[in-house]
């Protein structure tokens, strides 16, 4: 079934010049604002960068010590509370008797995963992690070409962060 | 006038009215009376003596001046205990706070995190802060101290419950482990520093409510609360123990013991503890094989199938050998096979592998605790079958060569000398085993299937299935009714 909507429209609108003159006037009204007025939305990204606040939640990474070993002990809870399922974590032992740690450090991740396309950037892990191991730093270029590089390994986890990026 | 019987003596468990036989301690009677995990415990184990150290489990008992231990203390008649009362809680309170005063916060990194007793106990009854200001008492030497090659100590975790110098007392009496020193000193070493021997190391680890003693194949390989466990048997030998299989996603990670009073109690050796493997082997064949080129190469059921069907009605002498490892069911299932045959010679054995056990017979006990010679599951069953055995040494007789020979295992059963000029394998191998074969039909392990064995004892004990069945692996039942559709088909089409 067709319904029928009748349109009333005046001489005016039906002569479409007005309507186009009035679009034209807040087009260069905006244009010229932000040319030479105040309140410019916009940044030149990639020469200027937006500063993110603190507690902004990006690209992962964990957090390492004075000898560049990870701190992540391997506890799976960043794994269990992940909502998304994005983490996986193989755990290994490192040898107490030849490691420079002792018995501390003794259970170490022997792979730590996060498809970081599965990801929601909740930020449970970073939460979750008794060693604060786990973070979200404040970058949010993420985009890759691949699939595959945004399967982060713990090679690039550990890369360095300062200032949580 | 009659004698009366008298009458059953009762005790009174937080206003419940509970009958006990004479001997029972109130822990026991509170566990008949399906009260048990009402009563918070450490040192007591229902398999082990009862040791009365821990205090956690003291209760309050009317018209006794303290608190009794209720795993020590026996009832008579007309006692009133109360077992959540006031008095009762601000104790337990002060036996977690001295009990966590020097325990480590690892738990993050302590496997037995998730079936933890004291983190249980400190969640229901312990104190929210503690008063221990002081430095931690650590031990430098025994923090990861391998007691074995199986089991590694953590001395910091230990709640001195003293159950594993028990059970290596009391249960495998080796007495490997004590403890040393008193107090604040008291330390679990190994007797001449020689680590743990028996082959039931498995078990300290299990019974350890506590994280100190971690049994070394299950180590940091999985959190606890990540595996669900199924009851199922152990079919490492012909005892047939109760156990847990904790898996996650259909991998096994580990067996525990399963208490059954009648055949293992609350034990399991070693060797049963990591016979999982078996299964889990990446080696294990889980794909149909056929041999082409004399190379096995894997195939699918419906190539398999045909080639096998005509093996079957081609060979004019057919010997299949059941391995004493398969349930009963599938043996009467197998025997089935005879139908499709055409005129031939089929001889039906069975073979159990294990050098120096021919038949149930020759089976016996290998030590005072659980583990037995034959190191299959099912002799016994394959025995009230009626099926004969396979000659002594695993070899047909020389009159009796055969075309084809069928050897049907479910992965612990041995493989006997060639038989036949075509063989094929049915059920669990290994890749090296099926090298002289010319096919292998993939089927269930225990775990993957349901059924029922015949231990040693003659207790007839059914399982059902923990895990699903790896890759194309099939139950006999299925491989069967593939087989008799294939043949139905080619007789339909006159394929000789």
């Amino acid at each position: 079934m067709t319904i029928v909507v009748a349109r009333h429209e005046k001489i005016s609108d039906r002569f479409y010049l007005v309507a186009l003159a009035q679009g034209l006037v807040v087009t260069m009204k905006q244009m010229l604002r932000s040319l030479f007025g105040k309140g410019i939305v916009t940044i030149e990204y990639p020469e200027k960068r937006r500063e993110y606040s603190q507690r902004f939640r990006g690209a992962h990474f964990i957090s390492v010590d004075s000898k560049k070993t990870e701190n992540c002990t391997a506890c799976y809870l960043c794994q269990t509370v992940c909502p998304a399922d994005c983490i996986t974590i193989v755990a290994g032992e490192r040898d107490a008797a030849t490691s420079e740690y002792g018995v501390k450090k003794e259970k170490r991740p022997l792979s730590f995963d996060i498809d970081a396309l599965r990801c929601c950037f909740c930020g449970f892990c970073e939460e979750a992690c008794p060693k604060d191991a786990i973070k979200l730093s404040r970058s949010y270029e993420m985009a890759t070409l691949t699939r595959e590089e945004a399967q982060y390994d713990l090679k690039f986890l550990v890369r360095e962060v300062k200032d949580r990026g | 006038m009659t004698a009366e019987a008298p009458a059953q003596p009762t005790i009174t468990i937080d206003g419940r009215v509970v009958p006990f036989l004479p001997g029972d301690t109130i822990m026991k009677a509170a566990e008949k009376a399906a009260l048990d995990g009402t009563i918070p415990r450490f040192c007591y184990h229902p398999g082990l003596p009862v040791a009365g150290t821990c205090r956690m489990c003291t209760v309050e008992v009317e018209k006794a001046p303290k608190l009794m231990t209720s795993c020590s203390t026996p009832c008579t008649d007309g006692m009133i205990v109360h077992t959540q009362s006031d008095k009762v809680k601000k104790s337990r309170e002060g036996v977690m706070e001295f009990l966590l005063a020097n325990h480590p916060l690892d738990c993050p990194v302590c496997d037995q995190a998730g079936e933890c007793s004291l983190q249980n106990y400190n969640y229901e009854y312990g104190p929210r802060t503690s008063e221990f200001q002081e430095q931690k008492r650590t031990w430098s030497k025994s923090t990861t101290k391998k007691l074995s090659d199986k089991l590694t100590l953590n001395m910091n975790r230990c709640i001195h419950c003293e159950r594993c110098v028990r059970f290596t007392d009391d249960v495998t009496k080796t007495h490997e482990l004590t403890m040393l020193n008193r107090g604040w000193k008291k330390e679990l070493v190994s007797a001449e520093d020689l680590g743990v021997v028996s082959e039931y190391q498995g078990n300290i680890a299990d019974i350890c409510p506590v994280g100190a003693i971690t049994f070394n194949d299950f180590r940091f390989q999985k959190r606890v609360w990540f595996l669900k466990p199924r009851p199922t048997l152990c079919d490492g030998c012909s005892k047939g123990c109760a156990v847990w299989a904790d898996e996650e996603k259909d991998t096994i990670y580990r067996y525990r013991a399963r208490r059954n009073d009648e055949v293992n109690g609350h034990w399991i050796c070693d060797s049963g503890r990591v016979s999982f493997h078996t299964y889990e082997n990446p080696n294990r064949i889980v794909e149909p094989l056929l041999k082409v080129n004399n190379h096995l190469i894997a195939t699918n059921w419906e190539t398999l199938a045909p080639s096998f069907v005509k093996e079957l009605q081609r060979a004019a002498r057919i010997i299949l050998v059941i391995g004493t490892d398969a349930t009963l069911e599938e043996m009467k299932e197998i025997l089935t096979l005879k139908s499709l045959v055409r005129n031939a010679v089929f001889d039906v054995r069975f073979y159990n592998g294990t050098s120096g056990v021919h038949t149930s017979a020759d089976d016996k006990a290998i030590d005072d605790v659980l583990r037995r010679l034959d190191q299959t599951s099912n002799t016994k069953g394959a025995e009230s079958l009626g099926l004969t055995p396979l000659s002594q040494n695993g070899q047909g007789s020389a009159s009796s060569a055969y075309d084809l020979a069928i050897y049907f295992r479910g992965g612990r059963a041995g493989i006997p000398l060639k038989l036949a000029t075509k063989e094929f394998g049915w059920g669990v191998f290994s890749k090296d085993e099926v090298q002289r074969f010319d096919g292998v039909l993939p089927g269930l392990a225990t775990v993957e299937k349901s059924g029922s064995y015949i231990n040693a004892a003659g207790n007839t004990q059914k399982f059902v299935a923990a895990v699903k069945a790896k890759g194309s692996s099939a139950s006999v039942t299925r491989i069967l009714e593939g087989l008799f559709v294939v043949a139905r088909r080619e007789a339909d089409l006159g394929v000789n």
